[in-house]
């Protein structure tokens, strides 16, 4: 995969810079590595984050130091659905411990893995602002939620679906 | 029934959409302050006693008031979206649900304040309201709401989103501007404040979506009415995100008047704990603020009933009360147990430090570790004290707010629930299976008879 944003992706680029006061290009960095990742395979390499440095150009260093910060930044390849559970209070308490073992033993993986065919991320996260739908995981875009076995089954049947 | 201001109309069909949500009465208020002074919408929001409702409860107006205003350097109004406190959800429904009057407040506010180019910083995992809120922006600036000349006015506004990547430590506001500059959330040292030097070095307002939103009635109705709902310094109307063992989660406007026993169990809220169970503890303010057991959580130690207000739920300080917080509610039934609960958020804390000062990487890591090992039986009876010594240490020994957060829901756990701790202590195989229960938490608060 050559490293280089589209000609439509440049332009949104440059429509994201023109939203900060001029010179203060690199305030574009969250939203442009966002952009990045979604494009160059779901994380970000050196290569890609090298890339986005000379975009806005600034030093790599400033987007290596940003990109370890963040969480929803992922530093090495992921499945094609990052199932993200939340774990913190609210939802333990409404039992994502039992569902995080759930997903573990229906695919095989452990927290922070990957399967073997590439299709899924099981990932523990921390509040996702979600406390009142627990117990809850965040899958691309959207929030699951209310989750239970039954639903963990479907949602995995969807999205092998979806990549078929 | 309690008054809605800002959920009133949050049910009606498509009130996302702007011809709906203007039908509904929606811009009135931009309408009304571009006939006023840019002072007196400042004055009106300090006579509404309106208060920060992302967490610290400071007083809206008087934080705009002290915004600098040197020649020719252009100031900012940036909102604080980045909803990220366990237990609070309120935020995200507003904006999921009634976009609008977030976008119209903001209007209002940025006129207030003289911000050309206002922004919304969102956390990152609210991907899908970022949609929400680009639509009800274009749909405002199609509508001659924002854009050059608002409305003839003469003023020009513009408001973009800027999606944060995952970090709670962004909610703090000098985080936030790090990270609106493009850096990692590392707070700043204060001062200067944000009002004097904030976003780019420049005079910047950072307030809480609800805040924001509740310019809206303020400025429609005044400051004095809106000031007239509610009790003393909890004016107006505020969103609960309620979670936990309720049989009814969910976001709720209340009034402040309010009991906290009402909250819990009558059916216009929470309706109640599930399954029959009873309220071991509650976490009234989102996860930060101290934990109670029932008798503490319902009654003061005064014997007052508890309201759900500012005032109320601080009541007797950290002794025996709590704070109001951003209002995520957590309750907890006899069925948890208060160690594990208070385990998962020292390890939401150390996840969240974000490394600057010693006192909160470290010790943030350490309670985390004592705390798992109590929880899998494997702890020391001087564990609990080390814990005590640990978030002491932590406690105002740090750049941001973030350690006291961290410290707060340990030392609360300790000083009302030290018995469970040291059962499972004793108890290091049964707390595997067991659970302490409600043991003593709901009796009666013992209060001497005075003569």
């Amino acid at each position: 995969m050559s490293v280089e944003f589209s000609k439509e992706k440049l332009a949104e680029v440059a429509e994201i810079v023109k939203r900060y006061p001029e010179g203060r290009h690199k305030s574009a960095l969250l939203p442009v590595l966002h952009l990045a990742q979604q494009e160059f395979g779901g994380w970000l390499d050196v290569p890609v984050m090298d890339y986005v440095a000379s975009v806005l150009n600034i030093e790599p260093i400033e987007v290596y130091e940003v990109a370890s910060f963040y969480s929803m930044y992922n530093l090495s390849p992921v499945g094609k659905y990052m199932f993200e559970v939340c774990q913190t209070g609210p939802c333990m308490i409404n039992g994502s411990d039992d569902i995080i073992a759930y997903i573990k033993q229906k695919l095989n993986i452990g927290v922070g893995e990957t399967t073997a065919d590439g299709m899924f991320t099981l990932k523990t996260v921390e509040c996702l602002g979600a406390c009142g739908y627990a117990p809850m995981m965040q899958l691309g875009k959207h929030y699951r939620e209310h989750l239970t076995k039954e639903k963990v089954d479907a949602i995995i049947e969807e999205c092998r679906a979806k990549a078929n | 029934m309690s008054r809605k201001l800002l959920l009133e109309k949050a049910h009606v069909e498509n009130i996302r959409l702007y011809d709906v949500y203007r039908r509904e009465g929606g811009y009135r208020s931009v309408e009304k302050a571009f006939k006023m002074a840019p002072a007196d919408i400042v004055e009106e929001v300090k006579k509404s006693g309106l208060r920060g409702r992302g967490g610290a409860g400071f007083p809206t107006g008087l934080k705009w008031s002290f915004i600098a205003k040197p020649e020719g350097v252009p100031r900012h109004l940036v909102v604080n979206a980045d909803e990220s406190e366990p237990g609070t959800f309120k935020d995200r429904y507003l904006m999921e649900f009634i976009p609008h009057i977030l976008i119209e407040g903001m209007i209002v506010s940025s006129f207030a304040l003289g911000s050309n180019v206002s922004y919304i910083y969102i956390r990152g995992e609210y991907h899908w309201i970022v949609d929400i809120l680009e639509r009800a922006i274009a749909e405002a600036k199609q509508n001659g709401f924002l854009g050059k000349n608002i409305l003839g006015s003469g003023f020009d506004c513009e408001i973009y989103v800027h999606r944060g990547a995952g970090a709670y430590i962004c909610g703090e506001e000098t985080a936030l501007i790090e990270s609106l500059e493009g850096k990692r959330g590392n707070p700043r040292i204060k001062p200067p404040f944000p009002a004097v030097k904030g976003a780019w070095e420049r005079p910047t307002v950072v307030n809480n979506v609800e805040t924001i939103a509740a310019v809206v009635p303020i400025i429609n109705d005044g400051g004095e009415e809106y000031a007239k709902i509610g009790v003393g310094k909890s004016t107006g109307t505020k969103l609960m995100s309620a979670c936990g063992n309720l049989n009814k989660p969910g976001v709720y406007e209340i009034d402040m008047t309010i009991s906290v026993e009402e909250f819990i169990y009558s059916d216009e809220y929470c309706g109640g704990i599930p399954n029959g169970r009873k309220l071991k503890a509650c976490i009234p303010g989102g996860s930060s603020v101290p934990i109670l057991p029932a008798n503490l959580l319902l009654t003061t130690a005064k014997g007052d009933k508890r309201l759900m207000n500012y005032e109320s739920l601080s009541d007797g300080g950290f002794a025996t009360g709590s704070m109001m917080g951003s209002g995520g509610f957590i309750v907890l039934d006899d069925n948890q147990c208060v160690v594990k609960h208070t385990y998962t958020l020292a390890r939401f804390y150390r996840h969240e430090s974000c490394g600057q000062c010693s006192p909160c990487r470290e010790g943030t890591s350490w309670m985390e570790k004592i705390l798992l090992n109590i929880e899998n039986g494997k702890g020391k009876l001087s564990d609990i004290d080390l814990l005590w010594d640990i978030q002491r240490k932590i406690e105002g020994n740090t750049i941001c707010p973030l350690g006291d957060a961290a410290a707060w829901p340990v030392a609360a756990a300790i000083r009302h629930f030290r018995d469970e701790f040291e059962w499972h202590v004793k108890n290091p195989v049964d707390c595997l299976t067991g659970n302490y229960g409600l043991a003593h938490y709901a009796d009666p608060i013992h209060v001497p008879v005075v003569a």
